[in-house]
């Protein structure tokens, strides 16, 4: 992980960033507005889709849509994998997944094992294309590790000011947790907590030297957590980058470039959904109720996105 | 295997202090082992059978109440108690003891989970007052051997159980 001199840069660069945005803002596209309703937005192979009221696809990195079959059951939350670039899995609206191998096209019913309630949020694992996380509401986190086909319950809510929380949002960042493997980042509806991919505890995102400090009477490297009391709706790694993550919330995106120790708002666009581009971190589309958007610098400026 | 180097990873230097008494403790522990059956290490240190068998008794006695008398964890482990706190997790291999290194496993055992997650809450109690640093090794030796070969070889993998000391 990156030690606390290189995060003072970091934090630097990065808030001069945040100032640039609040000046530039987003902007709107002269072309046709993209549908609003979109629940979820991924990268795949070939581009990117967006699920929800309407299916689209997009070949430019989420810059103009292109209006692509419906499939005849709703969906609320989707899973790619840039090893499975034709693979979309999907979380059903009423609840289970289902799976598709042309993108979209066809969906194939899946999901032994899960509760029949509609699944809250859905994450590939960085490392293990075939592993997938689904949080549920009321319940808790389940695992698949043959794509979806059967799932088993792994942990309970994170716990966070005295309740449970539901996980809005899922992120498996590829970064070492010291447990022999990654860590699974959650937003919940009472502020984010990760897990390493061992199952075996919730927790506050930590500076490493953190324990030393309280030891030793030193001042505890500084920490800038995401606005308490928010729900975190969206929340993405970059493949490329892991250690930078972006967060969507009603006060608008943050985003981090030290996994999750200082966070900064990056623009006040109030997303509900957030993608990554798997190769290039300043690729970002989100989704709003207005409708589809795309960054091209990291998601300090928005543009709205058009339909072809 | 205790050259004091302040481990990396989060809670590094802390555990490493613990570890500083306890690796003696564990070399003790070990006194002339020709090699346990199934040839356990402890903080480096190979874990004789006298004392897994010490530990096995001391398991019963301190820690089969909450994590089972078969290592098999409170039923329903996964899923927290009406507290908000998670029930004790099998130390059986079939939980997830066996992705912390020995230095944390130690770390818990004398000084509860917040140990190593600061702040953290839990109903794991801290056996510091309790237990010696050898008898918390022989427990956790105990604990080990009867893990599945595959799960102890995962554990022997983890960042820091090269030295005996933690690190990320
Ligand atoms: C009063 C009940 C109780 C007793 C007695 C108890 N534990 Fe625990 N232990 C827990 C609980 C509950 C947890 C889970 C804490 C959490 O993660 O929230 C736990 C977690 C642990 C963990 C970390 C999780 C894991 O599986 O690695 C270790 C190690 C551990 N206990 C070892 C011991 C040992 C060794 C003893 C006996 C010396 C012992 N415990 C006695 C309740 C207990």
């Amino acid at each position: 992980m990156t030690d606390f001199k290189q995060l003072r840069l970091n934090r630097r660069a990065f808030m001069g960033g945040v100032m640039g945005a609040s000046i530039l803002g987003t902007t709107s596209a002269l072309g046709a507005a993209t549908p609003a309703g979109a629940r979820a937005v991924a990268f795949t192979g070939s581009g990117a889709v967006a699920i929800g009221d309407a299916f689209l696809t997009s070949e430019d990195g989420g810059a103009s849509w292109r209006q692509g079959a419906r499939p005849d059951r709703k969906l609320v939350a989707l899973a790619t994998h840039p090893e499975r670039p034709n693979r979309l899995i999907v979380a059903l609206e009423d609840g289970g997944v289902a799976v598709s191998h042309n993108e979209g096209k066809r969906l194939v019913p899946a999901g032994r094992g899960l509760p029949a309630t509609e699944i809250g949020a859905l994450a590939t694992a960085a490392r293990l294309p075939d592993t997938l996380y689904a949080a549920i509401p009321g319940d808790g986190l389940w695992r698949s590790e043959d794509a979806g086909e059967s799932w088993d319950f792994v942990m309970d809510r994170p716990f966070i000011a005295g309740e449970e929380r539901d996980v809005l949002s899922l992120a498996s960042v590829d970064l070492a947790s010291g447990m022999g493997g990654i860590w699974l980042y959650g937003g919940s509806t009472g502020g984010l907590q990760r897990v390493p991919d061992c199952f075996c505890r919730w927790q506050d995102v930590q500076p490493e030297h953190a324990l030393d400090a309280l030891i030793e009477g030193a001042t505890a490297p500084d920490t800038v957590p995401l606005p308490s009391g928010e729900p975190v709706r969206a929340l993405i790694s970059s493949p490329a980058a892991p250690n930078r993550l972006w967060a969507a919330l009603p006060s608008g995106i943050w985003a981090t470039a030290d996994a999750g120790l200082i966070w900064g708002k990056a623009n006040s666009l109030v997303a509900t959904t957030l993608a990554s581009e798997p190769t290039n971190p300043d690729t970002l589309i989100a989704a709003s109720p207005e409708g589809l958007w795309h960054s091209r610098d990291a998601g300090l400026t928005w543009a709205t996105s058009t339909i072809l | 295997m205790s050259e004091g180097h302040p481990a990396k990873g989060s809670e590094g230097r802390r555990v490493a202090g613990l570890l500083a008494a306890a690796t003696l403790a564990a070399t003790s522990a070990s006194g002339a082992a020709t090699g346990s059956p199934v040839e356990v290490t402890f903080l480096g240190a190979p874990s004789s059978a006298e004392t897994i068998a010490t530990g096995e008794v001391l398991y019963a006695e301190h820690c089969a109440a909450c994590h089972g008398e078969n290592r098999e964890g409170q039923p329903d482990w996964r899923r927290r108690l009406d507290t908000g706190r998670m029930p004790a997790p099998p130390q059986d291999g079939s939980g997830h003891s066996f992705t912390h290194s020995d230095a944390h496993l130690f770390a818990m055992t004398k000084s509860g989970i917040e140990a190593v997650v600061p702040g953290y809450e839990s109903d794991m109690p801290a056996f510091e007052d309790i237990l010696g640093d050898a008898e918390i090794i022989a427990i956790l030796s105990f604990v080990k051997a009867n893990w599945p070969e595959a799960k102890r070889i995962f554990q022997a993998g983890l960042p820091g159980m090269d030295k005996g000391t933690s690190g990320q």
